[in-house]
């Protein structure tokens, strides 16, 4: 197995203060990590990082063999091939559902309009929203427009994707529908996907590899349900007694 | 002396004469002022977040070159009267060319002046239209353009425009109709403009009641249709 993501020594500063401190991380193609930790522990800060909507600090930055700071010219490649679902689903007002997951193909990849169109097809379909194609997205619920914004980041067939709290704007009725097309994607087409979020449930039964973050560094790590059967700090005990009771 | 409606019909064909020329001016004006008023206006923000990411290397200095540039022209023409701006192009602004150049006969047609002045002028008040709605739309939706690996000039056309574009409607027709009214400023620098035509035809016969009326009139129908315009073009759009 390849790393397809690397990360060596990286930090991460905003202003005076550092937010990740010599992080090393690699994932591997196919692997599912799952990224939990408390509130401005800095995993949002490092899935951002990843696809470089905020540059790494020091240290390198490794994605899909490209290196950063090195190659930052090729920023907008790594962005390719790393897709991103934000907490808040960003979908594009102006756009339908459809042209929103046809835009990257469109635009990103310079598609036909036809070929690009006949991929968000298909990719709302997977998604389950094949009928919501000519709705706009102040016209679905919370649950539909995040499952429209990951067919939107799939659509530009990235090699990675990234979530960053994917379900926790989300109604609690909803979150299921989204863990749902998420573990599809992890099974069917075996992405690569880095997934910071709360959802403990999604956590063991999708995830390869379970990183517990504090004060900007990974404290712990390891298989899904040996991490959080046994957790070897007490931060990580008081941690995940606080996410259970949800 | 009572109301005369001879009078109106009599001055008609001089005061739509007027009114032509006042609707190509502002025509005008709004064009070249939209094209000023964009550039300027995505100028102030240059090298800012608001465009996308910061950018890098040689690329810094220029955004800060292109800040000042556009910041000192909008602070000069919305710091100074539109009649002053006017008489210095027509008036002040040939001479210094002469002075400058040695140029023995060099000079501004009025009507010229007038389009220019409108243009620039439009154009400022524009600028910090554009800036406005540019500023206020959500970041996210920049990250999410981004992070789909589209360059910076996509992403001006095809995210921030369409969004900022919608959100610029409704200032932009107060400013069109403010540009309309101001055109009877020129009538400063000698252009037959509405009200210039107006003023003319009352120092012949003195019939103020009928002949304001008209031309009062007249800019009413004027702004109501570029009023009208503009609501139309907003209801198309949906605004967000």
């Amino acid at each position: 197995m390849s790393s397809i993501i690397e990360l060596k020594n990286v930090c991460k500063s905003f202003g005076d203060i550092e937010v990740l401190h010599n992080i090393d991380l690699s994932v591997q193609e196919g692997e599912v990590v799952v990224v939990i930790g408390p509130s401005g522990s800095g995993k949002s800060t490092l899935i951002r990082c990843i696809n470089c909507l905020e540059l790494i600090s020091s240290g390198e930055l490794i994605v899909d063999g490209i290196r950063i700071p090195a190659e930052k010219r090729k920023i907008r490649q790594i962005r390719l091939e790393v897709g991103m679902v934000f907490q808040q689903f960003n979908l594009f007002p102006h756009l339908t559902a459809l042209d929103n997951v046809a835009f990257g193909p469109s635009k990103a990849r310079k598609m036909s309009k036809s070929k690009a169109t006949d991929i968000a097809r298909d990719l709302l379909e997977k998604v389950g929203l094949a009928a919501f194609e000519n709705k706009r997205p102040d016209q679905l619920s919370g649950g539909q427009q995040q499952r429209v914004a990951i067919a939107r980041a799939l659509a530009v067939s990235p090699k990675v994707l990234l979530f960053d709290e994917p379900t926790s704007a989300l109604d609690p009725e909803m979150i299921g529908e989204v863990l749902d097309v998420m573990q599809n994607i992890a099974k069917d087409s075996g992405m690569t996907m880095v997934v910071v979020t709360h959802e403990m449930g999604f956590a063991s039964q999708v995830g390869d590899r379970l990183i517990f973050m504090d004060e900007g560094l990974i404290v712990e790590e390891g298989k899904p349900g040996e991490v959080m059967k046994n957790p070897g700090s007490d931060r990580l005990k008081e941690f995940l007694g606080h996410v259970k009771h949800h | 002396m009572g109301f005369e409606f001879s009078v109106i019909t009599e001055s008609l064909p001089a005061l739509l004469a007027g009114a032509k020329l006042t609707w190509i001016i502002t025509i005008l004006g709004i064009v070249g002022g939209m094209a000023c008023g964009i550039l300027a206006g995505l100028g102030r923000i240059a090298g800012t977040e608001a465009l996308g990411e910061k950018p890098h290397g040689i690329y810094k200095p220029l955004t800060v070159l292109i800040r000042y540039i556009s910041s000192g022209y909008v602070e000069t023409i919305r710091g100074t009267p539109i009649i002053v701006q006017a008489m210095f192009l027509y008036f002040a602004f040939p001479m210094l060319v002469k002075a400058v150049f040695d140029i023995e006969r060099f000079r501004i047609e009025a009507l010229t002046a007038a389009v220019i002045t409108i243009i620039f002028n439009a154009g400022a008040y524009i600028a910090e239209i554009v800036r406005g709605a540019v500023i206020s739309v959500d970041k996210g939706l920049l990250e999410a353009g981004m992070s789909l690996g589209i360059s910076r000039f996509q992403l001006i056309v095809h995210v921030i425009g369409p969004i900022a574009f919608r959100r610029m409607i409704p200032p932009l027709g107060n400013q069109f109709i403010i540009s309309l009214k101001d055109t009877s400023l020129f009538i400063v620098i000698g252009v037959g403009e509405l009200t210039r035509q107006g003023q003319e035809i009352m120092a012949s016969n003195f019939r103020a009641l009928e002949i304001w009326l008209t031309v009062a009139v007249m800019y009413l129908i004027m702004t109501t249709v570029l009023a009208m315009t503009l609501r139309h073009i907003e209801r198309k759009m949906e605004i967000f």
